[in-house]
């Protein structure tokens, strides 16, 4: 589990003000009256109306289960999202188009001097059409548009997690230098020679240029027996309210031995059900399943064939004789496919080296020739690497200064509009759409809440109706109107509690078991919850963010203390002569 | 020497029904001496509960003052008037008003529990339960202090409701119609443990009733009728 988040400043301060709240909240607690902890322990845990605030506490349960559950889900699916977004990108992108900037090599260095940056690299990125023709299949060639990226391969491992989604030179299968990454190993040159081809310049294609997702019937080891955990944990919540509603029934009936045997019998059922359930083995089983699976439709070592028309510096189309564009076409050798589970870069991005691209995108150099100067090589984007823990966007001001400050001192030459932007910034839409979805579910699961609140207002103030003849005797025998009134704030605050103590380990065995659960009602049910032919994940996502889980549960409780004044008002400001007079 | 505990001069008490005022005393002056045993005498509806709340200092007069022990408690704030409540005065209501969820014993321990705070209790709490579990026994309810008041009868629910009243040694006992509600037997009884305790243990007790009969067991009787006293001695 990821703690950075316990050592920020914030946190800490958080932390202390928490400690002292707690210290302040005991001490106010051992200073209250005896008589309220029993009074509210005897409404709580009496007879059969122990049930009434188990039931009261439901909605509260509910409300923080399923606020943890699907933000933990959401956070999840935005934060894999996000991982695979950035994962192709880098932390700041500096953009000159399909034009391309000079002297991008002499700015890149500069922008090394920077100390918050780790590394700068200049790419190439054009629009070409791929021709690819299937070998594992009976097709036609296959002509679509894709994005050529040309990358300095050592430099790009560093950027983000290019070698992570390298699926042939897999860093977990074996060792594969990050300079080779795009050529053609020596033993496949030599076959392919002996086999008559040429030797071509190396391509790592996106799993979806170079082929296709279908869906398939895919078998897998699964865990089995979360639904039988789940079962035993509810048979212990129910074991521990037993245990609760004996001991307070024993406690009054001392001479009893029958209800206290039978307090300890709930008691060690009720630990043998919460600790049972971890000392069962994982169970083992096979499943099938539909799920996208990748058709790749030509191999490593098939050639391809990539076309794209060179951009001049001046932005013009590179074009020949009868005002044809010129069009760049060349061949290439796949030497690897690349899977990020971002699709739109999956079926896109087609991977060649630097020069490679910079050529066929007619942005080397030039030399001089009759009416023009030597044209200096371009390249269309820096992207930036910056050291961990330093503030992007500051990191990015930075870098934007020192653009305007470089292309000052090439006035002369006009360099290109550069946009600059961080990698969250370029990838603005999906987050955004990431970021209303949270939105819209925190305001309907808010509004939950204000049915909970509500709901523990209501129950709040017909308790203390109910119980306004005890209201006036404890007035009568001396008790201050806010300590009676205190009494069922006390209620509602301890049905909170017990709502966000069940709601929180609920929703965190389900997290726990989340993928075993869903297989399990995939198996009882026949009910696809979370169809993997639909994403690319072959689990349910998850990520929960520990202040997230604190902040909710505080909520809850502060919610339910707060909505409890309905009836420690009505408690309170009640006349004693009333009160005892209240039929 | 005799001594008054408590004094009411000129208790005026107006209720509201709806939007007619409604005068429930008018001007009733009353003196306590320490050790009395004093019983208001009044048919239903005149006004002597009303009376005993105001000097039991449960409620506020519209009108008039009420000096407990020499201090004038209207001119003194809540926080004093509760804490007279919880040291000095102890009721005994007709319909006993025990906390159903409670046992008797917890019951008898409240007026003790409302004083003491959660951190002291457990230094207090084996000296409070073996003084409450005395009385109890004294009162014979020594084997259904464990009990619920649900499971007591009329008698034992009242004689639980008097050791409740009696458990943190109050200066002045007040009891609205303490036998109201009990057959004759069970009242009689209830009336010999008042007279004892007032007898062997000094206390002032101040009882109101429409019975005479009950009213006669008292050292001085005060009629009520209509909101006003008719005699005082």
């Amino acid at each position: 589990m990821n703690l950075d988040w316990l050592s920020s400043g914030w946190m800490i301060l958080a932390l202390a003000g928490a400690a002292a709240a707690l210290v302040g909240v005991a001490a106010a607690f051992l200073l209250t009256p005896v008589y309220k902890h029993l009074v509210c322990l005897r409404y709580l845990f009496s007879g059969w109306k122990a049930v009434v605030p188990v039931v009261s506490a439901l909605p509260a349960a509910l409300g923080v289960f399923l606020l943890i559950l699907v933000f933990a889900i959401m956070d999840g699916f935005a934060n894999d999202t996000q991982e695979m977004t950035h994962g192709t990108l880098a932390d700041i992108i500096l953009d000159a188009h399909l034009e391309g900037m000079p002297y991008y090599e002499e700015f890149a260095r500069q922008i090394e001097t920077i100390p918050e940056v780790e590394a700068a690299t200049p790419t190439i990125q054009t629009y070409a059409i791929a021709r690819i023709e299937p070998t594992r299949a009976v097709f036609k060639p296959i002509v679509q548009p894709c994005l050529l990226i040309g990358i300095r391969p050592a430099d790009k491992v560093k950027m983000g997690r290019f070698r992570k989604y390298l699926q042939r030179q897999d860093p977990t299968k074996g060792e594969f230098p990050a300079e080779s990454l795009l050529k053609v190993p020596d033993e496949v040159k030599t076959l392919r020679k002996e086999a008559g081809l040429q030797d071509r310049p190396g391509i790592i294609g996106g799993i979806g240029v170079v082929g296709t997702a279908t869906h398939a019937e895919q078998t897998r080891t699964v865990t089995r027996g979360a639904g039988l955990r789940v079962l035993l944990w509810n048979l212990a919540v129910l074991a521990g309210i037993a245990t609760l509603f004996l001991w307070q029934t024993s406690r009054r009936r001392p001479g009893r031995k029958g209800w206290r045997l039978a307090t300890r019998a709930a008691l060690v059922m009720a630990a043998a059900l919460t600790v049972g359930p971890f000392l069962l083995p994982d169970r083992l089983a096979q499943v099938t399943r539909r799920e996208v699976v990748d058709f790749p439709l030509i191999g490593c070592w098939d050639d391809l064939v990539l076309s794209t028309i060179p951009v001049r510096e001046s932005g013009g189309l590179d074009v020949g004789p009868g005002g044809v564009p010129n069009v760049s076409v060349r061949k290439f050798t796949l030497v690897d496919t690349f899977k990020s589970g971002f699709w739109e870069a999956d079926s896109s991005h087609m991977y060649v080296d630097f020069a490679v691209a910079q050529e066929m995108a007619g942005m080397g150099a030039q030399a001089a020739e009759d009416d023009r100067p030597a044209l200096p090589a371009r390249a269309s984007q820096i992207h930036v690497k910056i050291r961990p823990g330093a503030d992007g966007p500051a990191v990015k001001e930075k870098v934007i200064k020192a653009w305007q400050a470089f292309a000052a001192a090439h006035a002369a030459e006009r360099l290109p509009f550069v946009k600059i932007q961080t990698w969250q910034e370029q990838q603005q839409m999906i987050l955004t759409v990431v970021q209303i979805e949270r939105n819209i579910t925190a305001l309907m699961l808010g509004l939950m809440f204000l049915g909970f609140a509500i709901l523990t207002a209501l129950i709040s103030y017909v308790m203390a109706y109910l119980k306004m003849r005890d209201v006036g005797v404890l007035k009568a025998l001396g008790a201050r109107d806010a300590g009676v009134g205190s009494l069922f704030l006390g209620y509602g605050f301890i049905i909170g509690l017990i709502g966000t103590a069940a709601g929180l380990v609920y929703s965190l065995l389900m997290l726990k078991y989340l993928d075993d659960i869903e297989q399990w009602v995939n198996d009882v049910f026949h009910v696809n919850v979370f169809p993997r032919e639909m994403y690319y994940f072959d689990h349910i996502p998850q990520h929960l963010a520990p202040e997230f889980a604190v902040a909710v549960c505080l909520s809850v409780l502060g919610l339910a203390t707060l909505a409890s004044l309905a009836g420690g008002l009505l408690a309170a400001l009640k006349q004693p002569v009333e009160a005892l007079r209240y039929e | 020497m005799s001594e008054t505990i408590l004094t009411a001069r000129g208790l005026v008490k107006d209720y509201r029904m709806g939007s007619t005022p409604l005068r429930v005393l008018h001007g009733v002056d009353l003196d306590v001496e320490r050790g009395e045993f004093l019983c208001i005498l009044g048919p239903s509806g005149s006004g002597k509960s009303t009376l005993l709340h105001l000097v039991g200092l449960l409620d506020r007069p519209t009108e008039g003052q009420v000096f407990f022990e020499g201090e004038d408690a209207s001119a003194r704030s809540k926080r004093w008037r509760d804490k007279q409540r919880r040291d000095a005065i102890g009721f005994v209501f007709q319909f006993y008003y025990l906390m159903p969820d409670l046992t008797v014993l917890e019951n008898t321990l409240l007026p003790a529990m409302i004083s003491t705070s959660l951190a002291r209790w457990p230094f207090d709490r084996a000296a409070r339960r073996a003084q409450a579990l005395a009385i109890l026994k004294e009162l014979g309810l020594g084997e259904r202090a464990l009990h619920l008041p649900s499971e007591l009868s009329g008698g034992e629910r009242q004689r639980a409701a008097i050791a409740r009243a009696l458990v943190h040694k109050p200066r002045l006992l007040l009891a609205d119609e303490p036998t109201g509600n009990l057959d004759s037997a069970t009242g009689g009884e209830i009336m010999k443990l008042l007279e004892r305790l007032n007898r062997d243990q000094g206390l002032t007790i101040v009882m109101v009733t429409h019975d005479e009969r009950i009213a006669e067991r008292a050292h001085r009787v005060v009629r009520l009728r209509d909101g006003r006293l008719l005699r005082n001695g």
